[in-house]
């Protein structure tokens, strides 16, 4: 079924990631084993899968972290291992376990990340300003992030990833660590940028329901592989289940 | 009372024990590091006694009488004689250059009559000044305890020793080279404590500041940024740098007003100026001093970056700075006392290579005007900061700057979570 769907699509300047094959090995394990996808432009791509399934060795390929032993991996069109300083021009990538500079302030952190994308003062002024209501967090930006919760310097760093308005937003776990609450407030938000600013958004999450909720196309991974690709309603359809829960457990063959 | 104790020592020490880290660090480090520094400078001083009993002294000798031929054989005993005829010395510098001779003697016409008569006789002593140093004293207390010896046969004080210090081929008259050497000591421990000081506070800044990224989880995010890698090494770099900068001037300023203190109170009833004996350094020679410190700092902060890289965190990049300051303190702690001219062969290979030990003999070298010692040192350390640089500019440009780790095969059972916690 992959390779059905990737032999429909060819590349053209719609294609926002392109993974063909793509090998990873640690030492003797095969953290990802022939990863193929295709994440088209404007939409939002979930990978889904257990712990240890792979999804975070992927995005961080993606992201020109860690480069693929074996395989190609592009975004709009450059090449992560080649063309990595054009990709880190149009990506952001908010990690799953990350942090914020513990002794600057929720605003200077997002000052000195907006430097990064722009020497206009107006503009950064006004991509500050965004990720501060983004953030939620008004007057308690002023403080060192030290102080935040959890909850809040996720929100801070969601902010982060999204305010320049990247051409491919890479967000692993979004809504790590944050309550009901919040994480519904951070997908609406994702929502809302991919709708009015044509970001495109590939996400991890280990949370099924979410991934149901908010994405277009979801791939589930399990052991480095993938088993299962399409949108979330026809995967439900096909596997004869409620919910992507219960389509996950079928596909691995718990149900 | 204190319950639980007991149980919770175990584990902490456990925890402590079983960090490769810190027992290479805190243990197996300092137990091999100050034996060694022992062995150096025992070593040291033993080969720089038997230098001096090489030491050539040229001895001109204008009296004619048996007593003064006495004196020159009691001198040769211990010494190295060259007897040159009165009648050819015309400089005493050109002599010892011609001769290789570290001391000239004069010994003058009514030597014997005087002491036959029991009267007081002046005998002048030339000795070079190379520099300061625990060892430079060694060949002129040698001198001294001839002298004193001889007196012991003939009666108190009857020889008497007028001293001269030749500095940078300049005679200096009535200065003792072993004042000298005593007055300058507060020179030559400044540069080695700033050295040891300032090394080892700014390695540990750098490498705490990889390390944070590491620990807070802010690398990741940093590696994705539209920004050159290089820029990131060069910023932690240079930050460490400006901070380890500002505290140095901190530490001088404050053992300025400490050496003063010291200074005040050292020989009393002379006068010696070391400014007009031109034993301070140069404006050159401060620059070049300058520039040894700051190529040896750069090659400090780009090796603590890159084996901090290799760490999990915070502690774990603290213990593995560690493991260098043997190479900051051996030097700096041997060349506060020696001189590197003076030491054997072997150990002055050794002190060469390491980098740290450069600005130190800078110091000296700056002061007796020997610039060259200072010009191929600066070469050396900036080669091999070079080299450390681009090894280090390696590590920030691939993925080894997030999966590098250090492995202590047969320590422990190797770990294996690495894969596990990339994934």
């Amino acid at each position: 079924m992959v390779n059905d769907y990737l032999s429909l699509q060819c590349f053209d300047l719609s294609t926002a990631v392109e993974a063909k094959n793509v090998v990873k090995l640690f030492g003797n394990i095969h953290a990802l084993d022939g990863l193929s996808f295709m994440v088209k432009a404007g939409e939002i791509f979930g990978l889904i899968g257990p712990n240890g399934a792979g999804k975070t060795t992927a995005l961080r390929i993606v992201s020109t972290l860690l480069l693929p032993t074996s395989g190609t991996m592009k975004v709009f069109g450059s090449d992560v291992v080649r063309d990595a300083g054009e990709v880190r021009k149009i990506i952001t990538y908010l990690p799953e376990e990350a942090g914020a500079y513990r002794n600057l302030s929720g605003r200077e952190y997002l000052e000195f990340m907006a430097k990064f994308n722009t020497k206009n003062r107006n503009e950064l002024h006004e991509m500050v300003k965004e990720a501060a209501e983004i953030t939620g967090l008004s007057e308690r930006l002023k403080d060192k992030t030290k102080t935040y919760s959890k909850g809040m310097k996720r929100r801070l760093l969601v902010a982060r990833a999204l305010m320049n308005k990247p051409k491919l937003a890479i967000l692993d776990e979004p809504t790590s660590g944050l309550d009901v609450l919040h994480a519904y407030h951070v997908r609406e938000i994702i929502k809302r940028y991919v709708k009015d600013h044509n970001v495109t958004v590939l996400l991890s999450s280990h949370n099924m329901l979410e991934v149901e909720h908010l994405c277009d196309t979801v791939t589930l991974l399990n052991k480095g592989k993938i088993i299962a690709y399409g949108k979330p309603h026809e995967l439900k359809e096909k596997y004869e289940g409620s919910n992507l829960e219960e389509v996950f457990a079928k596909v691995v063959g718990f149900a | 009372m204190l319950k639980g104790f007991g149980n919770f020592l175990v584990k902490e020490l456990k925890e402590l024990m079983r960090d490769p880290k810190i027992v290479l660090g805190m243990i197996v480090i300092p137990t091999i590091m100050f034996p060694v520094l022992g062995g150096i400078m025992n070593f040291s001083i033993q080969s720089a006694q038997e230098t001096a009993g090489k030491a050539i002294a040229l001895v001109i000798n204008y009296d004619e009488g048996e007593n003064s031929a006495q004196f020159v054989s009691y001198l040769n005993s211990s010494l190295r004689v060259v007897e040159v005829s009165p009648s050819t010395s015309a400089n005493v510098t050109a002599l010892m250059l011609e001769y290789n001779a570290t001391e000239v003697i004069e010994i003058p016409k009514d030597f014997s009559k005087n002491v036959t008569s029991g009267l007081k006789v002046h005998v002048r002593f030339y000795s070079l000044f190379s520099g300061a140093g625990l060892i430079e004293g060694i060949g002129s207390s040698t001198v001294d305890s001839l002298v004193e010896q001889f007196n012991r046969q003939l009666a108190p004080n009857i020889v008497v020793q007028e001293k001269s210090a030749i500095v940078k081929g300049k005679v200096i008259e009535g200065v003792d080279p072993r004042m000298l050497s005593s007055l300058m000591l507060s020179q030559a421990i400044a540069m080695p404590i700033i050295t040891m000081i300032l090394l080892s506070y700014s390695m540990q800044i750098a490498a705490t500041s990889v390390a944070m990224e590491k620990e807070d989880k802010t690398l990741e995010t940093l590696l994705t940024l539209p920004m050159d890698r290089f820029a990131i090494l060069m910023g932690k770099l240079s930050s460490s740098i400006i901070v380890a900068a500002i505290g140095a001037l901190a530490y001088m300023i404050g053992f300025t007003y400490y050496m003063g203190s010291l200074t005040a109170t050292i020989p009393a009833g002379t006068d010696m100026d070391l400014v007009s004996l031109g034993l301070v350094p140069s404006i050159f020679g401060y620059l070049l001093l300058g520039a040894s410190l700051f190529v040896a700092l750069l090659s400090a902060l780009a090796l603590a970056v890159i084996i901090s890289a290799f760490t999990e965190d915070v502690r774990g990049a603290q213990s593995v700075v560690g493991y260098i300051y043997p190479f900051i303190f051996l030097p700096s702690l041997a060349l506060m006392y020696l001189d590197v001219n003076t030491l054997p062969f072997a150990v002055r290979i050794f002190l060469f290579a390491i980098p740290y030990s450069h600005p130190i003999i800078a110091s000296k070298a700056v002061i007796m005007g020997d610039y060259w010692t200072a010009i191929l040192g600066i070469v050396y350390v900036a080669a091999f900061t070079l080299v450390v640089m681009y090894l280090a500019s390696r590590l920030f440009a691939t993925e080894k700057i997030l999966t590098a780790k250090l492995k202590f095969k047969g320590l422990r059972k190797r770990r294996k979570p690495t894969t596990q916690e990339l994934q």
